[in-house]
């Protein structure tokens, strides 16, 4: 493990990664800064200029701009009260009362804090809890990681939307989607129609680009029509004293480390994410709190339990997806790629086949963490300036962005009219309330679930053992009961909706 | 200080715009169900034909097939809860449709300018494509002052040929070129 460690950080710790890490921090907090500009749409811009890098300079790059992304939600949070990221609506709660009360810099100083040990909590959980759940993981069987596959698809299809059925929808359509191409056991050709385009499968960058940038685009397009925002609600002249606000900010460490513990855990959960952890941070601190009455007015505690919340959805993102290799989010799926497309597999072998990775990995949260503090305390006067960026500029831009992206993966034209396809196709789906995510999970899980579940009945013919071998069926039975679960939950959220 | 008038969030999905869109939503569903119920199914049959394995009991047609028929099973569920929704639904009065168009122009818009766009690409090569397209949208979403419209231009020349550049001389990736050069 040490020398594992120490590996990683003699890779890490070189001037072009930390120079790309750098520049990853500031491109994340700007596009995150951005009303509309998702994390994703930051994460799945940065893979393709990652390409030409070493595997983890690249991977470091992308984590940098994915926990630069939810420090720079706050920033629009906290002064216009449009949460920059989806992950950072429950900041709006307290951040932006705090500002318009005349503190916004007692507001955004608060939320770095708490973002950075949010932040710096997840990555220490995530060193501690991967390891050895990889080392159990390897051990399990592809009866197992099956029936890991099915639960983790239901608790995607459960948790997202507000439909179960869509949910699951867009999940399997995801797994169908993947068995486009070569069959992963013996290589036939499925669904191709003698499209040289297909004979590989549908490039997963490209339809991850059209689902979530192109379709995010045309909404974002649509909410313009709708909406008339206003100018900037804050004065130019930001009193900004971060001292007093690490103070402020440890002086509720119960609530700091509280937060945090529900944004790892909720990261950990596929499907799951930045946007439930920091609500559901929010919800704990203020029933914990003895001033519950004060949440909703502009109090640090809410400041600090959603901000630290969603940053430590990004450490407890990549325990699962390190220890077992399925992805916690959509953000996490296009680190895994980025792993893929420099031929690294991932799986629970992966700690053990490229432990210097793995540490390197772990190093770089850390080190991201830092960067991001630094760089938010020392700019943030500049970052200020970025929530002014119209919609005018950022959609064409992004969508240009987005064509560069598709077409550099494999330099070919026909990528972008699949791009184009794709886009539309999950623009359609979006305006028909079907969530997304669950699709590009599928997609990444697609040829996992199918090489175990041909794998395990090529042992043995005998299906019966996804139900008799322990692990297999409690996972199958927590399947079964996260659907079961979901479907109470809204059953019960429609009776209570209806009038008495 | 220059603290101004509060920003109006009332962000809407058309589901919950108005009852008389109800109907219009849950004939969208059946249309886009229904179809991918009769796509689903071929895609079923055609799977069928894909050859078994001598080594594994399960060939390579087997996964996507049950994929594909619980994906229909799914999308017949969503069909049956739509149409229990589009029967109670009242009738959409007249001009839904226009109304619709009228209050999407600028995604619309946008869209056509993009699917263009990508046609544009390899005729036109991806600079002058993406200038045209950057002009061109930022057009569209409202540009209109002499100011803006000099950050714009400045917009669409870095966005074309900047990017152009940054590929080809420092990612070594060489962008479409068109017969532009």
């Amino acid at each position: 493990m040490t020398e594992a460690l120490f590996a990683g950080m003699d890779q890490l710790f070189t001037l072009p990664t930390m120079a790309t890490m750098l520049l990853g921090v500031v491109a994340g907090v700007i596009a995150s800064a951005i009303p509309g500009f998702t994390i994703t749409m930051a994460i799945v811009l940065t893979l393709p200029l990652t390409f030409t890098m070493a595997p983890l300079q690249g991977v470091a790059t992308m984590l940098a701009v994915y926990v630069g992304g939810y420090s720079g939600g706050l920033i629009s949070a906290a002064l216009l009260g449009i949460p920059g990221t989806p992950s950072s609506v429950a900041t709006t709660f307290d951040a932006f009362p705090m500002a318009r009360s005349g503190q916004p810099g007692r507001a955004l100083a608060l939320g770095i804090w708490s973002s950075f040990f949010g932040a710096l909590v997840s990555a220490i959980v995530l060193i501690i809890a991967a390891p050895p759940l990889a080392m159990i993981a390897v051990k399990l069987g592809a009866w197992e990681y099956f029936s890991l596959i099915i639960f983790a698809m239901t608790v995607v299809a459960s948790l997202v939307g507000k439909s179960m059925l869509k949910g699951l929808m867009t999940g399997l359509l995801g797994l169908f989607i993947a068995t486009v191409g070569a069959d992963p056991m013996m290589g036939v050709a499925r669904f191709t129609f003698d499209f040289d385009l297909l004979a590989n499968g549908f490039p997963f960058l490209v339809v991850l680009i059209g689902i979530f940038a192109v379709s995010q685009l045309l909404q974002e397009v649509e909410d313009a029509e709708q909406t008339k925002h206003g100018k900037q609600l804050i004065p130019t002249n930001v009193a900004f004293k971060p001292l007093d606000a690490l103070r402020e900010t440890l002086t509720y460490p119960v609530n700091l480390i509280r937060s945090s513990l529900v944004g790892v855990f909720i990261g950990a959960v596929p499907g799951a994410g930045g946007s439930i952890a920091n609500l559901l941070a929010y919800d704990q601190a203020k029933r914990a709190s003895k001033t519950p009455e004060k949440f909703g007015t502009g109090t640090p505690e809410g400041v600090i339990a959603s901000e630290s919340g969603n940053s430590a959805t990004s450490g407890g993102g990549l325990i699962p997806m390190i220890a077992l290799g399925i992805p916690g989010s959509a953000v996490d799926a296009v680190l895994m790629a980025s792993l893929m497309v420099h031929g690294i597999g991932i799986g629970p072998r992966l700690i053990l086949d490229h432990g210097d990775l793995v540490y390197g990995m772990f190093m770089a949260m850390l080190l991201a963490a830092f960067m991001v503090l630094v760089v938010c305390l020392f700019s943030m006067r500049f970052f200020l300036r970025v929530t002014d960026v119209p919609r005018s500029v950022i959609v064409p831009v992004v969508l240009v962005c987005c064509v560069v992206g598709a077409f550099a993966l494999n330099n070919r034209v026909t990528d972008i009219y699949l791009l184009l396809g794709v886009g539309v196709f999950g623009y359609i789906l979006s305006k028909l309330d079907y969530p997304l995510a669950p699709l590009v999970l599928g997609v990444i899980l697609g040829p996992i679930a199918e090489t175990n579940l041909r794998r395990a009945l090529m042992t043995d013919e005998n299906w019966t053992l996804f139900f008799t071998r322990p692990i297999s069926l409690t996972l199958l039975i927590l399947a079964v009961v996260s659907v079961a679960l979901a479907i109470r939950h809204r059953l019960r959220q429609r009776h209570a909706a209806k009038p008495a | 200080m220059s603290s101004q008038s509060s920003s109006q969030q009332t962000r809407s999905s058309d589901r919950a715009a108005a009852p008389d869109t109800r109907r219009a939503n849950a004939l969208a569903h059946l249309l886009l169900n229904g179809a991918l119920v009769v796509l689903f199914g071929a895609l079923f049959v055609q799977a069928g034909a894909l050859p078994a394995s001598m080594w594994e009991p399960l060939g390579s047609g087997s996964f996507p097939r049950l994929v594909l028929a619980v994906l229909m099973v799914i999308n017949l569920g969503i069909m049956a809860q739509e149409w229990r929704r589009y029967r109670g639904a009242p009738r959409a009065s007249a001009g839904l449709v226009t109304r619709w168009l009228w209050q999407h122009r600028l995604a619309l818009g946008v869209l056509a300018l993009f699917a263009l766009y990508i046609v544009g690409v390899p005729m036109l090569g991806f600079r002058l494509a993406s200038l045209l397209f950057l002009t061109l949208v930022q057009l569209t979403l409202g540009v209109r002052r002499p100011r803006s419209l000099a950050i714009a231009a400045i917009i669409a020349v870095t966005f074309s040929f900047g990017i152009d550049w940054l590929f080809r001389d420092v990612f070594i990736i060489s962008l479409p070129r068109g017969p532009f050069g």
